[in-house]
């Protein structure tokens, strides 16, 4: 016979994990703002999909679910008697995954009420209709008249709005000024590099000649004097922007290929890797080792975003002095201009929007929650946070935004922005130019083979829908 | 599954002429329990293959992409396969698909497979088990986690072991694998990446065909073994004209299985190489269909085009298996035991 404490142990166990059983059951992961429930009240359920870096960019998402009470406050105010319950799904998936996960749960009729996404997005998403045209609605909401107008022109398709911008970004040319010393440079000449960029005195063929002295002398490895990003993405656009390409043209749908802009792009980059400036094996993929070398002060020049700086100092030199350690050895600038090309600096922003989905519980209700999360308070915080540009007036001359000298400072890069086309056929246009780049890195083709590679792929996936010039 | 399996009649029916003839009931009975026993898979087969290879026939056919995904299907004819003839890099896709699929098998999964059973058989059992649960941790590993493993390998130098310690033996100034930067060591050329993507695969593969070389070659009667040793045969002997010959279906079905098996396996390239470095260079077939189909930094993927190059691999793939069933004369494999027609 089994011994007593062995029967009541058995017991135990088994309680145990009933118990944990029914607390992963009847547990509810997602983090929820419900309103109490009181008489006449109907509770509607909102979902929202948001990609962010954590905790850095958690904001994105987090910033709904704090409006909840003030766009419930707002509903109490109208005399609506809807209350909204929210909520979030929020990580940091693969862009091409979450954009798939958005259409395949659009086509199920499952999509989540609001996704934030990148304003590109709207090309394909309106076309096919799961996204809402929100044109006629906006002007409901008094908190959007507080959004820097240009912003908007990035949620336009077809002379219609398509959502409401969440955040803005600059994407600066950043140089470690330690290195810049070392290499012999003045500290006026250092201090006046951010200005001799802007007036196109510094270019980027300068910027690969002072990258080649660096290597050169030693005072960094070699392959390393100046680095893009490691994979395909919107910067390589203000590439071919600054060699003088267009990209769209007016009164056609179809995007514009320019040859001879390609070119200068693919020889620029051809000589930098060619001349050990630039590893051969740049587009690795790999952001680990990117941030790694280029926080710690491994590479002399590089090309990033603003919401990169937060993260190198929260994720990668916090040990070093985190912001206090950047701001001390890393300056930033707009990117110079192509001296081969326009020879004018340029930089691209890229927003992401609030974009509510045709299988919303409520449209107005989704268009409420996103106003109450569109305001000063809320966005300086996600601004400050995760080193991304205010998208609102009022930001100008907020205080707590004011004081982030980051955000203060990459701020004048906004005077040579630039966006990417809201067009259903970019995504294949961006392919195929990125594999000229890819090519010409690693030395596959020549500049001019990679430019007839570019055209004769662009041909074939776009047909009429691209113009060759 | 082969077609001739499928056609073999019922077992019960092998002892029909026992059983009166006009009496319909036992043979009814004897189809259904067949049928019964094939049911389950067939039902796999139907749900899981069948049916989702005819929407990605019909699929190939359209113009489908997100811009367009809530519309009617547009069927636009031959257009996408025409479109993925004229690609620049089909050509090159094509060689890699079978470079990656014939070395990883020749190598690893028959190769190295084979090597592993014999050793692992002739050394004392409970090592022979030891060892064969080591070279079956890497398909137990995560597949994301068994990358990382790699790529923290092969990274360069700081972050990469090898790039750490091989330029202390092999006296390079710094090493870099293929994630390296530098530009002039090691292994940053493709070749460099192939080595790896194979011996990543490889390393998983080889430990499929190492379980059923290793049941084959324990089910040899000893009595064999032994009359071969009292005879004076080497070991090498033994293995050459005894077991060999003896496991020859095994590694007929893992050359089929395998091949067909590397031919749609693209995950592990996808992330440790993604398919470059540079043009395409480690890109197959496979990893290709899934990118346009699936995979796009700016979204509006290309569900049309991307099951055009889908629907091409799984033709590809039921030639060969159609090819591998006539070539190695599979029906003699699946013949009926001489014994049972005495």
């Amino acid at each position: 016979m089994r011994p007593k404490w062995t029967r009541v142990r058995t017991l135990i166990l088994l309680g145990v994990a009933f118990a944990m059983v029914a607390a992963a059951c009847g547990g509810d992961d997602e983090p929820t703002a419900t309103s109490p429930e009181t008489a006449g009240i109907e509770l509607v359920s909102l979902t929202a999909r948001c990609k962010a870096n954590p905790p850095t960019e958690d904001g994105r998402c987090n910033n709904l679910l704090r409006a909840v009470p003030a766009a419930n406050a707002a509903l109490e105010a109208a005399g609506d008697n809807r209350r909204i319950d929210l909520t979030i799904i929020q990580d940091n998936a693969d862009w091409g995954d979450y954009k798939n996960e958005f259409v395949l749960a659009s086509d199920a009729g499952q999509a989540p009420d609001i996704i934030v996404s990148g304003h590109e997005d709207i090309g394909a998403w309106a076309t096919s209709g799961i996204i809402v045209d929100v044109t006629d609605k906006l002007g409901d909401y008094a908190e959007f008249d507080d959004v820097i107008e240009s912003l908007w022109t990035s949620t336009e398709l077809n002379g219609r709005r398509w959502g409401v911008p969440q955040d803005a970004e600059a994407r600066p040319m950043y140089y470690r000024t330690d290195l810049l010393a070392e290499l012999g440079w003045s500290q006026a000449e250092i201090d006046g590099l951010s200005a001799a960029v802007a007036s196109g005195d510094f270019t980027m063929e300068d910027m690969v000649d002072t990258a080649d002295e660096a290597v050169q002398a030693g005072v960094v490895d070699s392959g390393k004097g100046w680095w893009h990003r490691p994979k395909n993405g919107p910067d390589f656009l203000y590439y071919y922007y600054a060699a003088g390409g267009a990209i769209t043209a007016a009164g056609s749908d179809a995007l514009v290929f320019d040859k001879a802009a390609a070119l200068k792009v693919y020889e620029f980059l051809a000589d930098a890797t060619e001349r050990d400036v630039l590893v051969r094996t740049r587009l690795d993929g790999d952001w680990s080792n990117w941030n790694t070398d280029v926080a710690e002060g491994k590479v002399l020049f590089w090309f990033g975003g603003s919401w990169q700086w937060a993260d190198w100092a929260k994720n990668f030199v916090a040990d070093l002095g985190g912001e206090d350690y950047l701001f001390d050895n890393v300056g930033f600038s707009a990117i110079p201009g192509l001296a081969a090309g326009t020879g004018q600096a340029i930089t691209l922003t890229h927003p992401l929007i609030y974009m509510v989905s045709k299988d919303a519980a409520d449209v107005d209700l989704s268009l409420t929650l996103i106003a109450k999360a569109t305001t000063k308070e809320l966005n300086t915080e996600y601004a400050v946070a995760s080193g991304h540009l205010g998208i609102l007036k009022s930001q100008e001359t907020y205080g707590p935004y004011t004081s982030a000298r980051l955000l203060s400072e990459v701020l004048p890069l906004l005077e040579f922005t630039t966006f990417l086309p809201n067009s259903p056929f970019f995504s294949p246009w961006s392919e195929a130019y990125f594999i000229g780049i890819t090519a010409v890195e690693s030395g596959d083709l020549t500049p001019a083979a990679a430019v007839d590679v570019v055209v004769a792929q662009l041909e074939n996936e776009l047909g009429s829908n691209v113009v060759i010039n | 599954m082969p077609q001739d399996l499928l056609e073999q009649p019922p077992a019960a029916e092998q002892v029909a002429p026992q059983v009166p003839r006009r009496s319909l009931y036992p043979r009814i009975r004897a189809a259904l329990t067949a049928y019964g026993f094939m049911g389950p898979v067939m039902v796999l087969v139907i749900g899981f293959f069948l049916i989702p290879g005819i929407i990605l026939a019909l699929l190939s056919f359209t113009s489908l992409q997100d811009a367009n995904f809530q519309d009617a299907w547009e069927f636009i004819g031959f257009d996408n396969f025409q479109r993925l003839f004229s690609d620049a890099f089909f050509p090159k896709i094509f060689r890699n698909t079978i470079f990656y699929v014939f070395t990883t098998l020749a190598l690893f999964n028959l190769g190295f497979a084979l090597v592993l059973a014999l050793v692992t058989t002739h050394i004392p059992r409970r090592s022979g088990f030891f060892f064969r649960l080591m070279w079956l941790l890497p398909r137990l590993t995560p597949s994301v986690v068994y990358i990382l493993m790699w790529q923290r390998i092969g990274a360069p130098s700081p972050f990469g072991i090898y790039n750490q310690i091989a330029p202390e033996f092999l006296g390079a100034t710094g090493g870099n694998l293929i994630f390296g930067s530098g530009g002039s060591f090691y292994f940053v050329s493709p070749a460099g990446a192939w080595i790896f993507v194979i011996l990543v695969n490889g390393f998983v593969g080889a430990s499929f065909g190492m379980i059923i070389f290793t049941s084959a070659l324990e089910s040899i009667p000893g009595d064999l073994i032994t009359a071969a040793k009292v005879d004076g045969a080497s070991t090498w002997r033994i293995i050459r004209d005894i077991k060999l010959p003896q496991i020859k279906w095994p590694l007929l079905f893992i050359a089929t299985y395998q091949t067909l098996s590397l031919l749609t396996s693209f995950e592990y390239i996808l992330l440790l190489t993604e398919g470059g470095p540079g043009l395409f260079s480690t890109e197959v077939w496979a990893l290709t269909a899934y990118k346009r189909a699936l995979k796009s930094y700016f979204g509006n993927s290309q569900w049309g085009f991307g099951a055009s190059w889908a629907i091409v691999l799984v033709l590809v793939s039921l030639l060969l298996a159609i090819v591998y069933v006539k070539l190695f004369k599979f029906n003699e494999l699946i013949e009926e035991p001489k014994i049972e027609n005495l």
